[in-house]
């Protein structure tokens, strides 16, 4: 039997510690010992990107990144997005709704954290941008015309709701 | 069957339509999107221990040994599974034809790279898979057969020694007088194609937890099954089990395509947790898995083909030879899938006669599997491949020689060749509105002018029909019995007007609990989002299929209408007492409310009625049951059971669709890039349009994999060489072009509310429309595709001949 080793993580602001063993990967930490499913796994070999989740703000395949790795690091997952007592959707989530940028929705997660990334470092990005930060994300439902769909739609809220929110202040 | 079911959406009692053929959000979706559904990888259960399978490596070979000790001395190894387990508990696989099955792991040979030799439940995947180094599998390497043409050879391996023959279905249909037509014919166009492997590769594999009951010898399975009672028959045959002695649980799940099966992986885990006492037993395929030996492969086909025409043009006869590789078995229905293009058999086209040649064999590749769209995508583009070498053979236009052929609009309904009667269409004036969409004649000078430039543009337009809402009975031919496929819906209400819709099916993407939620709402006037909808497992849920066969919108849609009816009848019994001991038929239901139809004012609110239902036993009419719930199962309509040359009402609906394809070929590298896409499409009724839309999207997405990208590419002796994503190349955002799109609708007249089978969307057309284009853009040269995928690589070695012949 392997060792086992200290792992500390936060993930969606919350902090756990857990004794894991080494060749556990992230996408299974998340989701069998946190019990954060929402976390997919496709391909466990790093090409579908269906497992991606953001560490320390950058988006990554989790099933590529061993938990032990993850010790220390700020994780966000699909949980960690919508409005945890009200249930609210974020604006990116809501936008995949109305847009139908999802038809089983396995994808989804890793679509819609790989947006949160694009939007938070380019709030208006061109489609050729949203194709460039998409594209190691696959879906096999949509055809990826209601995805792109979604993610105009997602970036026209959430800059609408910062200029508010600017006006406001 | 009572009352008839409304035809069109405009016939439900509602004064104004709501949510039927409204672009409405899905209520699947909210979940979806937070994380929160419980995909089957979700479910643990206490005690629950996890399956790791042990593979062949070897396309052929007896098993000598399979020595499990250390494996089983393994702490935390609670049971392996070995051959003597399966001979003792298990049948072969349920199979189409029958016969053509194996045990869910190897017994004495092993038949393909992938298959299970043994497996092992342990408290961990990671301790499992550990396990399986442990164990000692002794083979004898046999001569594989590689290829179909290897099977047919005299010295051929019999795989299935008890047929005698690798050859599993020689059949050959002749559909009026072919031998005269085309003897009489002004012009023969023919042709060979290849079409390899591809697959449905959802983003999800197949998974499942299965527990056995010792002490009641039963069988409960939570899994993610395209269709939960037929592979729980399936189950009750290879286990042993009586069928009510098996329960499903279908999960939600991460796309299917047709690749959900899960036999093996069941039947594993079933007997494991049956070899382990009873513990709940998990098995997630995984990708490498999927691609080697789960329902991933579909379509290894070899053809010759034969058009006839006069000289103006006009088709006259079709005849298509096939050998079909069917892989190792017939355990994933690929059998089917040469059955099914008898159901458009000769496309868009006044055909008059044909003829299909087909002969199905065993090999040692992997067993094949359903595919969307489950066999004419191939068919369709040996059609449209000839209807385009006819056309330019003679000088002619291909769009002016399809409208040349068209099935005409008052010749609905229409019987083609090969039995299946079309429902409805109207196929010129889709036709003329995708050549004012794409700009046509633009898009034929902005050609002429890349050509003139050196450039290699090609420009298709392809039609095709797809058959929708199928029925047993179009598979008669390989051994599937039966006529109909029944799809129930319960409707209730509890004792404050809420509605829950029970199914038997489960999430996978298309969007049909929205479709039963809008139904519901408009019929009995409520909010679509207020309504449950969910799925029951086998034990509970009225008579279902599930999703298949471009069927499920149209069938649970007259599900739930039948249902709905019921209600009605009954609420109208209630209201007319309520209300004064009326005849019943002086009531109506309109907008929610019963209501007189002598002076609308007066009535009643349906949640008054199901009040009075169930809390009012005194106001009742003598004899009331007091239960507003009711169940339809709906089945299509007028099928039958085919003659001896195959012929049947099979598919109720044929959906049509006109594509217009822009491509260009790289001259240096033989890469073919889609400049433009077009899609005119008719399905009847869009009961959600913009489901629609996803599915003719997702499926241009899926025939663009097929025509450029997607192989199962194995060598001569049967070894795959695709294992992971890195080999088989799924189309990313980058590859799929984003289709400019228009529609007319066309209702069916045979279907409730008048929709049609929409959900193999684009699959049918779209490798046709790609591979026809670029055929455009190469014929200056001389040369044509003539196998799928056009990789780069193929069409690279098409250009090297060109410029060696020119």
């Amino acid at each position: 039997m392997t060792i086992k080793q200290r792992t500390k993580v936060t993930v969606n602001g919350r902090l756990y510690e857990r004794e894991v063993e080494p060749r556990l990967t992230l996408a299974d930490f998340l989701r069998h010992e946190l019990n954060l499913g929402g976390t997919h796994v496709g391909c466990e070999h790093g090409i579908c990107g269906v497992c991606t989740v953001l560490i320390n703000g950058q988006a990554a395949r989790s099933c590529l990144a061993l938990a032990v790795q993850a010790d220390g690091a700020e994780i966000t997952t699909i949980e960690g997005l919508r409005n945890r007592e009200t249930g609210q959707l974020h604006e990116i989530q809501q936008a995949f709704v109305d847009a139908h940028g999802l038809q089983c929705g396995f994808c989804t997660p890793g679509f819609i954290m790989a947006t949160l990334e694009l939007l938070r470092d380019n709030p208006q990005p061109s489609d050729e941008q949203i194709k460039e930060a998409l594209d190691g994300n696959l879906c096999r439902c949509t055809g990826y015309e209601s995805i792109l769909a979604s993610v105009r739609l997602a970036a026209e809220r959430l800059t609408t709701r910062l200029a508010a929110v600017r006006v406001s202040a | 069957m009572g009352a008839e079911l409304p035809r069109l959406p405009g016939q439900l009692p509602t004064s104004t339509v709501r949510y039927v053929g409204q672009h409405v959000n899905r209520v699947e979706d909210p979940a979806l999107v937070s994380g929160t559904v419980q995909f089957i990888d979700n479910l643990s259960l206490p005690g629950m221990l996890h399956c790791a399978i042990l593979r062949s490596p070897h396309p052929h070979a007896r098993i000598l040994k399979v020595d499990a000790r250390a494996a089983e001395a393994l702490e935390g190894v609670v049971a392996v599974l070995t051959p003597e387990d399966v001979k003792r508990w298990a049948n072969a696989h349920m199979t189409s034809p029958p016969g053509w099955g194996t045990h869910c792991i190897a017994l004495d040979k092993a038949l393909f790279v992938g298959e299970p030799v043994a497996a092992v439940a342990a408290t961990s995947r990671h301790l499992a898979e550990d396990a399986l180094e442990l164990i000692d599998v002794e083979y004898e390497v046999l001569a594989p057969i590689g290829a179909a043409a290897a099977a047919l050879r005299p010295d051929a391996p019999v795989l299935f020694k008890e047929h005698g023959t690798n050859v599993i279905q020689q059949r050959t249909y002749t559909w009026g007088e072919v031998d005269r037509v085309f003897a009489e014919a002004d012009h023969v166009v023919s042709g060979s194609f290849r079409w390899n492997r591809c697959g449905s590769n959802p983003t999800e594999t197949f998974g499942c937890v299965c527990q056995w009951d010792l002490t009641d010898n039963s069988l409960l399975v939570h899994g993610s099954f395209q269709v939960p009672s037929f592979w729980g028959l399936a189950r009750s045959i290879s286990l042993n089990l009586p069928a009510n002695k098996v329960k499903i649980v279908g999960h939600p799940h991460g796309g299917a395509f047709g690749g959900k099966g899960g036999a093996r992986g069941t039947d594993i885990a079933a007997l494991l947790s049956r070899k382990s006492g009873g513990l709940p037993v998990k098995y997630i395929e995984d990708r490498m898995e999927f691609l080697l030996a789960g329902f991933s492969q579909s379509w290894d086909r070899h053809y010759e083909a034969s058009l006839a025409l006069k000289s103006d043009g006009t088709l006259t006869g079709f005849k298509v030879k096939l050998l079909d590789d069917q892989g190792a078995t017939t355990e994933g229905y690929g059998t089917i899938s040469v059955a099914k293009p008898l159901a458009a058999f000769t496309g868009n086209y006044r055909i008059g006669v044909a003829q299909y040649d087909m002969t199905l064999v065993v090999t040692n590749r992997a067993p094949t599997a359903p595919y969307r769209g489950y066999g004419p995508p191939p068919h369709f583009l040996v059609l449209e491949s000839l209807v385009d070498k006819a056309a330019r053979q003679l000088g002619k236009d291909p769009a002016e020689i399809r409208r040349l052929n068209y099935i005409r609009p008052e010749q609905f309904p229409y019987t083609i060749p090969s039995g299946n009667e079309y429902d409805s269409g109207n196929y010129e004036v889709v036709l003329d509105k995708v050549l004012q969409l794409a700009d046509y004649r633009a898009l034929r000078k902005e050609q002429a002018a890349a050509r003139a430039e050196g450039r290699l543009v090609g420009v298709s337009v392809v039609n095709t029909v797809e058959p929708g809402v199928f029925d047993w009975n179009a598979y008669a031919t390989v051994g599937v019995p039966g006529v109909g496929v029944p799809e129930g819906a319960r409707v209730s209400f509890d004792i404050l007007g809420n509605i829950t819709v029970v199914v038997g099916f489960n999430l996978q993407g298309q969007g049909q609990f929205t479709v039963a939620a809008q139904v519901v709402a408009d019929y009995f006037g409520v909010d679509m989002h207020a309504i449950k909808v969910t799925s029951a497992p086998t034990d509970s849920a009225p008579p279902h299929f599930g999703q298949g066969g471009s069927r499920l919108g149209v069938a649970i849609t007259g599900a739930v209408l039948g249902a709905c009816r019921k209600l009605e009848a009954d609420f109208r019994r209630v209201a007319a007492h309520v209300l004064g001991g009326l005849p019943p038929d002086q009531i109506e239901l309109m907008d929610g409310r019963l209501r007189m139809k002598a002076n609308p004012a007066v009535g009643m609110t349906v949640a008054e009625v199901v009040g009075t239902m169930l809390g009012r036993s005194d106001l009742l009419p003598p004899g009331m049951e007091p239960n507003p719930t009711a169940t339809s199962v709906w089945t299509a309509p007028n099928r039958n059971l085919p003659d001896d040359q195959g012929r049947c009402r099979s598919y109720l609906t044929a959906a049509y669709a006109m594509h217009v394809v822009m491509v260009e070929v790289d001259r240096d590298t033989g890469a073919t890039r889609i400049l433009k896409y077009f899609i005119v499409d008719d399905c009847g009724t869009r009961l959600n349009p913009a489901s629609v839309e996803g599915q003719l999207q997702g499926a241009v997405a899926q025939g663009v994999g097929a025509a450029l990208l997607e192989e199962y590419i194995y060598d001569e002796e049967a070894n795959p060489r695709v294992t992971t994503f890195v080999d088989y190349l799924l189309p990313s955002i980058q590859e799929v072009p984003i289709s400019q799109r228009d529609f007319i609708v066309t209702p069916s007249p045979f279907t409730p509310l008048g929709a049609k089978g929409c959900g193999e969307g684009a699959m049918h057309a779209t490798p046709a429309a790609v591979i026809c284009a670029i055929n455009d853009a190469l014929a200056p040269l001389g040369v044509e595709v003539t196998e799928t995928p056009a990789t780069p690589l193929r069409v690279w070695n098409l250009l090297q001949q060109a410029r060696a012949a020119g």
